[in-house]
């Protein structure tokens, strides 16, 4: 087969799930030829993960549904191959990295797909180093991979499909679960495996501006239909602004020079990268007039962070009972009207800390105050009263016939007079956007919608501080968004401390007014994002970027008297625009 | 956490996993014909040597057998709902008139506790010195299909996995206030439907979830000609370690079965006539 020839080729594809009366995919055309890396990226729904699934056969053999027009991957009509053939040349890695771990240690679990295709035991040997060496986790290899970090799982089911030595790596959302620099070294290893094993590579990725310097195409696919396609130069340099309003994260520098030329100034190439962007914002910095430059001048004006600290958490570590301290030495306080990230690398104790605040964990050493309450004598339902904890996943706690019911749990346990639910039942779904839902099962509403019934559930029990581990993971831009927002209004006017955990650093940027970096389950820097994003060193020992734009007001910085603490792209546009760029 | 593997290079890690399966058969036998309970506490001490000549941490056979107290207690106390044999003496009613408390349904209890412990014991033997992947061709050796014994090899692996996410259940339903550590069965059945049910949920999913992964990764590509990365072969310890368990089962089950020995009260009442 010729460099040019097509690895997959798609003609008018049309696919509806079984039991569904709307197709997931329509219309759809496409050539992917060999030795690309094409990311396809779109919104939530947008039919991305349905369309990997052809290229593997799961659909249709898999799926079922009904399927029109025609898909051949490697010249074989997909209809009429196996999917179990078509998996010895075509792999795919799922989203979320547990569901697919199947084997009782990482080396097994590596070796799996390779033993599938019946190859000598002494390659598979080898594949199997190759690629535990390839993603960094050969040391880990005897560990079961339930024992590991979500980061280090992703990785693990990373090597697992690249130890299958695939024609088609077909990789949907692969960094899902990783940290920022996690995600950058993920990426950086597809490049390599591009250039020298000479794969095809289809990712399927929100993350737009660490993958333009790799992908050779993207797609862009909403409502089960190609929207753009083309190099990441053409779609980014026309279509920045486009991608921004479907809810996608195009480069912050590309967006940053879109929104300049559209008031005026003179950038005629839409730059992807930072060094790119260097050279464009170099050339029109120079031309400003020199005015004195204040650091960190600008707190946001929703700022309501007063001293009354309602946690006080005093030399507190926390052992589990397998040995691993995963919270060491921590002393910290939050405080009344806190909106606070936590971030750090994977595996570095954000989520053990946070699990201490509402009694789930009690610390090994040192002590917890909760509005006065020692966690170590407190029991669970009284430390819940003040602190509500949102888990990641809403399908670990919807068990209810309606959402009502599933509302009403909560006050039930802590024995609220039954006569007081439905007013404050009504009150929160009216807040949170369910109220049309109440009468209907939990389990029929979208991800979306049972993510904010579960964070009502946690809400109609009237915490005072609220918990929300990781609410953005597996979403879209545009999605996390409007997780966040829904945080903003409930800090704003609902006078809630919020504390959440997450990896997306332009959250970090956007929303929190105080964030703590974690690493080894120790806290390395707290502070306001302004400050804290200005450590570049400390973060990127611990496997966090700051956002693109405020890598590249640092780069500025450097060389002119620019503000390095700029940390998103509104922010630059206005500090831009007040110093003379039209 | 159950089919935990711990690694090593002991005599019972080296063994073939079929003998080590065709052992437990052997004991397995060898604890239905036994009830005399001071035998099978030997058989018990036998075991717990073999846990120390398998380097398993003392502290694992320790939580092992402190989860099985209330188990064991439980079997000795609804022994006593079964009539005693005819003739034995009555100490006491544990409810009136119901429940007699005889040396003989005594011993029949602590031997059924005994057994049970013996059980758990084994298998859990068994697991902590056979890898899932060991186990899987020891499976396939005895003419398993190979698709049937990867999925059971899936299903065992799949078990931390499993309990991993009924903790989170449980800690997201006690973040909503649900009392889970009631002491009341009922109540304690009622409090449990939160984890149930989103447990089932997981559940399916999660197998759903299996299937598509082992399809993406070729397992109906060709099963029969899969390769098993792990070899196993009889060696000479494999002889001699079922030579050695065999014929002591085939001595015990011959003594029962000619002299009808190893009764609940065999050592007590028979050989040291002290009952």
């Amino acid at each position: 087969m010729t460099s040019n020839s097509a690895v997959v080729s798609i003609k008018g594809l049309t696919y509806t799930y079984p039991g569904s009366d709307r197709p997931a995919l329509t219309n759809v055309d496409l050539e992917i030829r060999k030795g690309e890396i094409v990311l396809i990226t779109g919104p939530t729904g947008a039919g991305k993960t349905t369309l990997c699934s052809t290229f593997n056969g799961l659909i249709p053999h898999f799926y079922g549904g009904t399927m029109q027009g025609d898909v051949t991957v490697l010249g074989q009509d997909i209809k009429t191959t196996s999917a179990g053939y078509l998996a010895t040349k075509v792999s795919m890695l799922f989203q979320d990295p547990s569901s697919q771990l199947i084997s009782a240690t990482v080396e097994d679990e590596v070796a799996f797909g390779p033993e599938n295709l019946g190859i000598p035991l002494e390659e598979i040997t080898q594949r199997v180093q190759s690629a535990l060496d390839y993603v960094g986790l050969a040391h880990l290899k005897e560990r079961s991979p339930t024992a590991l970090s979500g980061g280090q799982q992703q990785a693990v089911a990373l090597a697992s499909v690249l130890a299958m030595k695939p024609e088609v790596l077909v990789l949907d959302e692969p960094t899902s679960n990783l940290d920022p620099v996690g995600t950058m070294n993920i990426f950086s290893l597809l490049g390599k495996i591009s250039r020298e094993e000479r794969s095809t590579i289809i990712i399927v990725e929100h993350k737009l501006q660490e993958l333009v310097e790799i992908a050779h195409r993207i797609i862009v696919l909403d409502d089960g239909q190609v929207q753009l396609g083309g190099s990441p130069r053409e779609i980014l340099a026309e279509d920045a602004p486009f991608l921004y309003e479907r809810g996608l994260s195009p480069p912050q520098v590309s967006l940053l020079a879109h929104k300049l030329r559209s008031r005026g100034a003179s950038i005629e190439n839409i730059p992807l990268t930072i060094p790119e962007s260097l050279d464009i914002f170099s050339t029109i910095i120079r031309t400003l007039e020199a005015t004195p430059t204040s650091q960190s001048s600008e707190v946001r004006s929703q700022v309501k962070v007063c001293d009354q600290s309602i946690i006080e958490i005093n030399g507190v570590s926390f052992q589990y009972p397998n040995g691993v301290v995963a919270v060491q030495d921590v002393t910290t306080r939050f405080y009344e009207g806190d909106f606070v990230g936590i971030i750090g690398q994977n595996g570095s104790g954000k989520t053990t800390l946070v699990k201490m605040l509402n009694g789930l964990l009690k610390p090994t050493w040192g002590t917890v105050k909760v509005f006065g309450l020692d966690t170590q004598k407190s029991m669970i339902h009284e430390l819940i009263r003040h602190v509500g904890y949102v888990f990641q996943d809403p399908d670990s706690q919807l068990f209810s016939r309606t959402v009502y019911r599933e509302l009403s749990f909560g006050l039930k346990n802590m024995r609220v007079p039954q006569d007081q639910w439905r007013d404050r039942i009504a009150k929160v779904a009216k807040q949170l956007l369910i109220d049309k839902f109440l009468d209907e099962p939990p389990y029929s509403l979208s991800r979306g919608d049972r993510q904010r019934v579960a964070i009502a559930s946690v809400l109609v029990m009237d915490p005072k501080v609220v918990i929300v581990d990781e609410p953005t993971t597996g979403q879209d831009p545009r999605k996390r968004r409007e997780i966040m927002e829904l945080m903003k209004a409930l800090h704003q006017d609902h006078g809630k401390t919020v504390i959440f955990i997450t990896h997306d650093m332009d959250l970090i940027a956007e929303y929190a007014q105080r964030c703590l970096v974690m690493k080894e389950g120790k806290i390395i820097l707290e502070g306001k994002p302004h400050e804290v994003f200005l450590h570049y060193d400390e973060l990127e020992a611990t496997n966090l970027r700051p956002p693109m734009v405020s890598l590249l007001f640092r780069a500025l910085g450097e060389r002119y008297p620019v503000r390095r603490d700029i940390l998103t792209v509104d922010e630059a546009v206005d500090y831009l625009t007040s110093r003379g760029v039209p | 956490m159950a089919f935990e593997y711990i690694r090593g290079d002991t005599v019972l890690h080296r063994l073939d996993p079929r003998t080590k399966v065709l052992f437990f058969l052997f004991v397995t036998v060898l604890s239905v014909i036994i009830y005399d309970p001071i035998i099978m506490l030997c058989l018990l001490f036998v075991v717990s040597i073999m846990y120390r000549l398998s380097k398993i941490p003392l502290i694992k056979l320790v939580s092992i057998t402190k989860t099985l107290l209330p188990v064991f207690v439980m079997f000795i106390l609804l022994n006593y709902f079964v009539l005693p044999p005819r003739g034995a003496k009555i100490y006491l009613y544990l409810l009136p008139g119901m429940a007699p408390v005889t040396i003989e349904t005594t011993l029949l209890g602590i031997t059924s506790a005994l057994r049970f412990i013996l059980f758990i014991w084994l298998s859990r033997l068994l697991t902590f010195t056979t890898s899932i992947s060991e186990i899987l061709v020891g499976m396939v050796k005895m003419r398993l299909p190979p698709e049937v014994a990867t999925s059971l090899g899936i299903a065992f692996s799949s078990v931390p996995l499993m309990i991993s996410q009924f903790s989170s259940v449980i800690e997201a339903q006690k973040s909503r206030g649900s009392q889970i550590a009631v002491r009341n069965p009922i109540k304690k059945v009622i409090a449990f439907i939160p984890v149930v049910v989103p447990g089932i949920y997981i559940t399916i999913l999660r197998g759903m979830n299996v299937a598509k992964t082992v399809e993406a990764k070729a397992f109906t590509y060709n099963p029969k000609n899969r390769t098993f990365r792990k070899r196993i072969r009889f060696r000479s310890n494999d002889y001699l370690f079922l030579t050695a368990s065999g014929a002591f089962t085939m001595i015990f089950l011959v003594l029962k079965l000619l002299y009808g020995w190893f009764d609940y009260t065999f050592l007590l009442r028979d050989v040291f006539k002290l009952l």
